[in-house]
């Protein structure tokens, strides 16, 4: 189980990396950590006649706050977060989070960028990084955009990303101090991909929630105004206005039409919001 | 020596003061090297000149081959079949009447029958650009309908594995005692039920050096293998050559189960290619090929009826057996061992007057399976515990309480049960009792009216077994398969300096025999073990041997170290007696020394005598010296029957369904423990496996007969969050047939946790209308059957 | 080949290595340190876990090149290492090891729990070691032998170093390393199969996922019958496919195109084109094998014509199956495949209605592109919602 062979270059900085992506005419891969990829390369899934390593790049290893909200260099690792070596503006959400992806191990490479330009439907920070608002800048020769997490994933394994262009950073809006979080998965094991995901970010002071079905094999269903899940009103007493049928509806026109897997979900996205009630 | 007469069953043994003998809870020889990263594995040899070997498999399940397309400058690096002139494909025939042989190729030829069936080999330097090579040859392929489904594969008109059977059935067996008497039986239960297909999974994988000595006109290959002398033995049927030209080395094994029990066509294959090529060549069995190519195991269906007395006691069974066993029949266990022996093992430890059992061990196209820990006892159990849960219910009784009815009693042993298996000792009804009180049944029943808070439901199982282990001629000979063990040798060898050699023909990858069987002979010559190297693994090194399966290595190979020690203390003895100027019949061996009336001498200034002073020695010495092979057979060779009693407590969480162990509770008879901390290793790592089995390993295909669970991310091994800080409880029953009293254990943590866990899951769901009768049991299949039965339940309403 | 300068052992060492080389092909390989061990290289089982700047690292994931710079330890630099001899202690005592197969990686696991978590409760323990898979232990001798370290630790008050002693962001092993670059690699030339790419005869097959699309057209059924003729037409429509030659009524050839992230596959083959004008109904049936991958499918399409508003109109109902076998089929995750192919169904539909409604296809159309270019949301929203996956491994 050795990759196909492939060349690599290491840029010296960002615009080089950004220049050989260009010049690369697609036939490039980015590598960060690799935690993703580089298994994909091993069992040959993935061939790319070059690499390009970006994993020394000072430029994607920043973490600094920018107008209230935290901006995370794509190459900041899940357990720089879990540990708090990056600063935390959702009150111990994203430290949860990173705290429960894959192991030890892995998350001492594996980067934020990585993850969400990966775009697995199982892994976390696609459906929680939605849930809590963020954005991701994108970078090119061209330029940047920004665009919210739920429109940079698209589908299964697919982003946003055009050819010539990375993820350079992840901005996160700071939790409001009234707002509640939750986030719960179900996976077989400790560790492994889930197989749901429920995260939701509701603050019945504001009358907002922002709520993530994931882990279900394509793009995260994002419902950024949910409302409707909570019997039309978000209030403090969200808990118990929680609508499981809604929750089916979405699940069953985002195209799962296996019951139990639909009862999964929903059950699991209804554990995210007590959790978020306790 | 005359077969059993040194039986010794009393607890206390000469040398429990030493803390070394049989019996002492030692810590392991081998672990300081292990720990160190110092091992040696097959991935670890080094050699001069080494290439590696990739091999282009069939990515298709049924295909007749076309074409293989080899690109002008790999030509003289890529073998195919045609290159492989008078090798001869693996044959494993069994004798048992009826049986269809099955003819593997070690490169495909014609046809390929499973999803990666070697069809080339590649050559290079290195792993990587041998699958550069590998890569780049194109097969062209004629798809065929693939057979997946077992039972599918029996009916008429179905496509077929190998053509000129007719059918799809290796072998179909027959064994019934008076069935008709059972029929009128009030209880009478019937339902289907399997398990999934697995693969071992020990953390390393199969790997091969094979390396042509000149010199010695002789083949070395160097393999991860659990039966070193039976792996020479097939090499030489395929490759025409005489044993004797042949040396399988295996040395460390990361972990083997079953697995490295087979003959594998890439042991044929380099073996072929280093004398052809002249240097030595490696393959190591990645991940992927581990999980897709070389052996699964475990995939039964039973269609099952049991009848009993109202009042649970069981008047028979009445049984249809389904086993698939792959492609092939594997090397040497053969196709049909694991069904055929469902038919020999299904009534367990149970008294019934009537029994019926059909089985038929069917060909698809998939790996050939091997037997895996606990082989056809894990299915067996599970059939027929789950099956005890039902009787239970009907009969209004504790599923404890159906089998304290019909366990074997301690005062009828030794027992003969309805397929005339010889139970040798045991008090079955007292592990259930001891299962039962240590999880505290009544506690759990009064917590499950109370409900839970979280919404869980409660569930407690239980399940029962008894292990034949070590078992030999007398039983294999029946099977006529291509491996019979006779008698197990052990060699034993005095150093000069006073140390003790011991070379012996079974293996150890992971049973920790350079402590163990150190200690037997410890416990015969006082040696200490600091000072006993236990030599494993090599032909050319240690005695035949079947090797390492069946749980027979403490009972075969320990009884052969005892025998042999005993022989070499003796042959001590006389020269001690003469040294010290005594009537041999007048002074002992005992803690290393031979003592007479007046005095002792070492055993050390011995054996310093015989090798470097002969001429202290008298001229009526017995010349044999300090070296002697000994053989050995249990009075009985039926086998030893260790047993153990399960009990688990899970919590159901019926909207999610996952389950959680919440408690384990293991009763367990291994009869006399060699080394406890030994012991309760093996039942926890088997317990572990037998986790795995009841709720995350399975190897699904589709119809195609793709494999679906092909990286460790779909096929999941239970980690350590999975598995739970189970309670062990021995009992010690002593088998009147064996050295010591001991018994075999290795496999028996792995047979009984799916049927306890799939009960105890039953137990909890039960109030909810749902049954689940399959292995692994997934969260999707709990939550798919809590919904069908909320289901008809409100259709009903 | 690059040349890689990093430190093992406390050892400085400089030798090359091609890029694809993973950090424990590299010590074991070019270094002889054997004691790291390969047991799944897709970085699940943990076997090869070392020590990348200080705490663990998977080394069949990790690349060589990548860690240019880097501070390594493998097993055998840990001989003389406090922690770990407590634990090589505590191990051997609690019977932690069976075959010793996964136990130089469960211990530097291990060693990292001890050295963060020193108020780690038996669970945490479990969750901290859930990287590293055992096969013989069942882990209880391994939990208690970190429980008895962590344990007799803290009774020495030792202090924990919060995150492995850890201060900078980013991968570990990574930022010490000058820019550089490797020569390309000869790109692998695969045998020539056109036997095979090319089938002489195309089989009939069951597929394993069907999905099935409805859209409706403004002409009737006749003339959208007709449409169906112009298999070139249809198989512009179909997104990723280029054909090789100009199609004949019963037959063509060509390569569908089709990516996954960042998996690519194309598959060249041929297609068998039936029609049944009795009942306005025909199908595609076709074959085509990826080289690359290993990897073949087989796939049809059905089309039934239905006449809507008494003829006016004409309700298409489509119905595309398929069956995928070799390497994709085994790794590719049924269930992401599935998302595939359903977004490729969606456009399929997308571009023949608007190809049938004769509206001008989107610019760059149609072949190897990212379906996400081909159909406009607009379009996807005429799409009736599929109807629903008939059969599967779901």
């Amino acid at each position: 189980m050795k990759p196909a062979p492939f060349a690599y270059e290491r840029p010296r900085d960002l615009h080089a990396a950004l220049s050989m992506l260009a010049a690369s005419n697609g036939s490039a891969k980015i590598i960060a950590g690799g935690q993703s990829l580089g298994p994909m390369l091993n069992l040959r899934l993935v061939q790319p006649e070059l690499i390009v390593d970006i994993s020394g790049l000072a430029e994607l290893k920043r973490a600094e706050m920018s107008g209230g909200d935290l901006v995370l260099g794509a190459l900041v690792t899940h357990a720089d977060i879990e540990d708090g070596r990056a600063a935390d503006v959702t009150r111990g959400a994203m430290r949860g989070v990173a705290a429960n992806i894959a192991y030890r191990a892995v998350r001492n490479r594996g980067t934020i960028g990585g993850s969400l330009s990966h775009a697995d439907p199982a892994a976390d920070w696609i459906s929680a990084l939605a849930a809590l608002g963020a954005r991701v800048t994108l970078r090119s020769l061209a330029g940047a955009r920004s665009m919210a997490v739920e429109a940079f994933v698209v589908g299964a394994l697919e982003c946003a990303l055009h050819a010539g262009e990375i993820v350079e950073a992840v901005h996160v809006p700071a939790r409001a101090a009234s707002a509640h979080w939750g986030y719960a998965k179900s996976c077989r094991k400790t560790g492994e991909f889930a197989h749901a995901i429920g995260a939701v970010l509701i603050d019945p002071v504001a009358a907002s929630a922002r709520v993530v079905i994931g882990a279900i094999d394509t793009a995260p269903i994002v419902v950024t105004d949910a409302a409707e899940l909570f019997g039309g009103r978000i209030a403090a007493d969200y808990k118990q206005r929680f609508d499981v049928r809604v929750a089916d509806a979405l699940l069953a026109k985002a195209g799962i039409d296996d019951v139990a897997q639909r009862h999964i979900h929903v059950s699991v996205l209804k554990r995210a919001v007590q959790e978020a009630a306790a | 020596m005359k077969e059993g007469a040194e039986l010794r069953n009393e607890r206390e043994f000469p040398s429990s003061k030493s803390g070394q003998g049989v019996g002492a809870r030692l810590p392991r020889k081998e672990d300081d090297r292990l720990m160190r990263g110092r091992g040696l594995y097959v991935g670890d040899v080094r050699l001069a000149g080494l290439k590696d070997v990739a091999f282009v498999r069939s990515p298709l399940a049924h295909a007749r081959i076309r074409g293989i397309h080899v690109p002008e400058r790999y030509r003289d690096r890529v073998f195919t079949a045609a290159d492989l002139v008078g090798i001869k494909p693996i044959r494993a025939v069994s004798g048992l009447p009826g049986f269809k042989i099955s003819e593997q190729p070690v490169l495909a030829t014609g046809k390929v029958r499973q999803v990666g069936e070697l069809v080339a080999m590649c050559l290079a330097p290195t792993r990587a650009e041998a699958e550069d090579i590998a890569a780049s040859v194109m097969l062209d392929l004629e798809e065929l309908p693939a057979i997946t489904d077992m039972l599918k594969a029996r009916e008429p008109d179905t496509a077929l594995v190998h053509e000129h059977w007719g059918d799809n059935v290796f072998l179909e067996t027959n064994y019934e005692v008076d069935i008709s008497a059972a029929l009128d039986a009030p209880i009478k239960v019937t339902r289907e039920i399997s398990t999934a297909r697995q693969c071992m999974s020990p953390l390393e994988g199969r790997g091969v050096v094979a390396t042509f000595d000149s010199r010695l006109d002789q083949l070395t290959l160097h393999s991860a293998a659990q039966m070193p002398h039976i792996t020479r033995s097939g090499l030489a049927e395929c490759l025409g050559m005489e044993e004797g030209q042949i040396r399988v080395i295996s040395p460390d094994v990361g972990g083997g189960f079953g697995h490295k029990g087979i003959l594998l066509p890439e042991e044929v294959c380099l073996s072929w290619l280093t004398m052809q090529r002249g240097h030595p060549v490696r393959w190591l069995e990645d991940r992927r090929e581990h999980l897709v190519a070389s052996s699964n195991c475990r995939e039964h269906h039973y269609k099952i009826t049991v009848y009993a007395d109202s009042d649970g006691t069981l008047r028979g069974i009445d049984c249809e057996a389904t086993v698939d066993s792959g492609a092939y029949s594997s090397y040497p266990f053969s196709a049909c061992l694991e069904a055929a022996q469902v038919a020999s093992i299904l009534p367990g430890p149970y008294k019934m007057p009537a029994y019926r059992c059909r089985t038929f061990s069917v060909a698809t196209n998939k790996c050939p399976i091997l037997p895996y820990r606990g082989v056809a006892r894990t299915g067996v159990c599970f059939a027929l515990e789950l099956m005890l849960d039902l009787v239970a219910a009907e009969a209004g009784l504790e599923p404890g309480e159906v089998r304290l009815r019909n366990l074997v009693r301690p005062e009828q042993m030794p027992f003969d049960n309805v397929t005339k298996k010889h139970f040798d000792s045991g008090d079955y009804p007292e592990a259930m009792r001891r299962a039962l009180a240590a999880i505290d049944i009544d506690a759990i029943r009064e917590k499950q009216k109370q409900g839970e808070a979280d919404g869980r439901r409660i569930g407690v199982g239980v399940s029962i077994y008894c292990e034949q282990a070590a078992h030999g001629t007398s039983v294999y000979s029946g099977w006529g398969i291509p491996m019979v063990p006779g008698h197990e040798q052990a060699s034993a060898r005095l150093t000069p300096d006073g140390g003790l050699e011991l070379r012996v023909g079974v293996h150890s990858h992971g049973q920790g025999m350079e402590t163990t069987l150190a200690q037997v002979a410890h416990e015969i010559l006082g040696v200490d073990v600091a000072h006993i190297r236990i030599m494993l693994g090599d032909t050319a090194m240690t005695p035949y041997s079947t090797g390492t399966w069946g749980s027979r290595s403490m009972v075969m190979a320990g009884g052969a170290v005892a025998t042999a020690c005993r022989e070499l203390g003796e042959r001590a003895r006389r020269i001690g007696a003469k040294l010290l100027q005594h009537d041999p019949a007048s002074v002992v061996l005992q803690n290393g020394e031979v003592r007479g009336v007046n005095g002792s001498v070492s055993l050390k200034a011995i054996a310093h005598t015989w090798y470097r002073r002969p001429q202290d020695l008298p001229a009526d010495v017995d010349p044999g010296g300090l070296e002697v092979t000994q053989g050995y057979k249990p009075v009985r060779d039926s086998g030893t029957f260790s047993y153990a009693a399960h009990a688990a407590v899970v919590a159901v969480d019926p909207d999610l369904g996952e389950v959680e162990i919440l408690d384990y509770v293991i009763v367990e008879d291994g009869g006399v423990l060699v080394n406890p901390l030994v012991v309760d290793g093996q039942i926890y790592g088997g317990l572990a496996q037998g986790i795995g089995t009841a709720l995350y390993e399975e190897m699904p295909f589709d119809a195609s007969g793709q494999p679906l669970a092909t990286t460790l991310a779909d096929y999941l091994l239970p980690g350590p969050t999975e598995v739970p800080a189970a309670r062990l409880d021995h009992m010690e029953t002593p088998s009147p047939y064996t050295q010591f009293g001991v018994k075999g254990i290795g496999e028996g943590g792995a047979i009984a946790p799916p049927a306890a866990i799939a009960n105890a899951v039953n137990d909890a769901l039960r109030p909810l209308g749902v049954e689940l009768m399959q292995s692994p049991i997934t969260p999707h299949r709990i939550v798919a059957a809590v919904l069908a039965a909320r289901a008809t339940e409100r259709s009903a309403a | 080949m690059n040349t890689i300068a990093l430190q093992v052992n406390r050892r400085a060492v400089e030798l090359s290595a091609e890029p694809r080389t993973s950090l424990a092909d590299f010590v074991r390989d070019k270094l002889d340190l054997t004691g790291t061990h390969l047991g799944c290289e897709h970085g699940v089982c943990g076997a090869c876990t070392v020590l990348l700047d200080g705490v663990p690292a998977r080394s069949c994931i990790t690349y060589a090149a990548a860690c240019e710079g880097a501070d390594i330890t493998t097993i055998e630099g840990l001989d003389e290492d406090e922690i770990t001899t407590e634990l090589r202690a505590a191990f051997t005592r609690e019977h932690a090891l069976q075959c010793g197969y996964c136990t130089p990686g469960m211990l530097v696991s291990a060693r990292d729990l001890v050295l963060r978590l020193p108020d780690a409760d038996e669970r945490r323990i479990r969750v901290g070691l859930s990287g590293n898979l055992c096969r013989c232990t069942g882990y209880v001798g391994i939990v208690r032998a970190v429980q008895s370290v962590i344990e007799a630790r803290r009774a020495r008050s030792i202090a924990p170093q919060t995150g492995g002693g850890r201060t900078s962001l980013g991968p570990v092993g990574s930022g010490r390393a000058a820019a550089s670059r490797s020569e390309r690699p000869v790109q692998q030339a695969l045998a020539p199969a056109s036997e095979s790419a090319a089938p002489g005869s195309i089989p009939d097959f069951v597929p394993a996922t069907v999905l099935d699309q409805r859209f409706t057209l403004a002409q009737p059924p006749a003339e959208v019958f007709a449409m169906f003729e112009d298999i070139a037409g249809i198989a512009a429509c179909l997104p990723g496919v280029s054909l090789k030659s100009p199609p004949s009524p019963e037959r063509v050839e060509g390569l569908i195109r089709v990516r996954l992230g960042p998996i690519a596959a194309a598959f060249e083959g041929a297609a068998r084109v039936e029609r049944d004008p009795a009942t306005l109904s025909g199908r595609i049936v076709g074959i085509g094998t990826d080289q690359r991958s290993h990897s073949a499918t087989q796939g049809e399409i059905r089309y039934r014509l239905l006449p809507l508003e008494g003829g006016a109109a004409t309700a298409v109902e489509l119905s595309i199956g398929y069956t995928l076998t070799g390497m994709l089929a085994q790794v590719g995750r049924p269930g992401l495949v599935r998302d595939l192919a359903k977004r490729l169904v969606a456009d399929f539909a997308a571009n023949l209605d608007r190809h049938m409604s004769g509206r001008p296809s989107e610019p760059g159309a149609p072949a190897e592109l990212s379906f996400w270019s081909i159909a406009s949301d607009v379009l996807r929203a005429r799409i009736a919602r599929m109807l629903g996956r008939r059969s599967g491994t779901g």
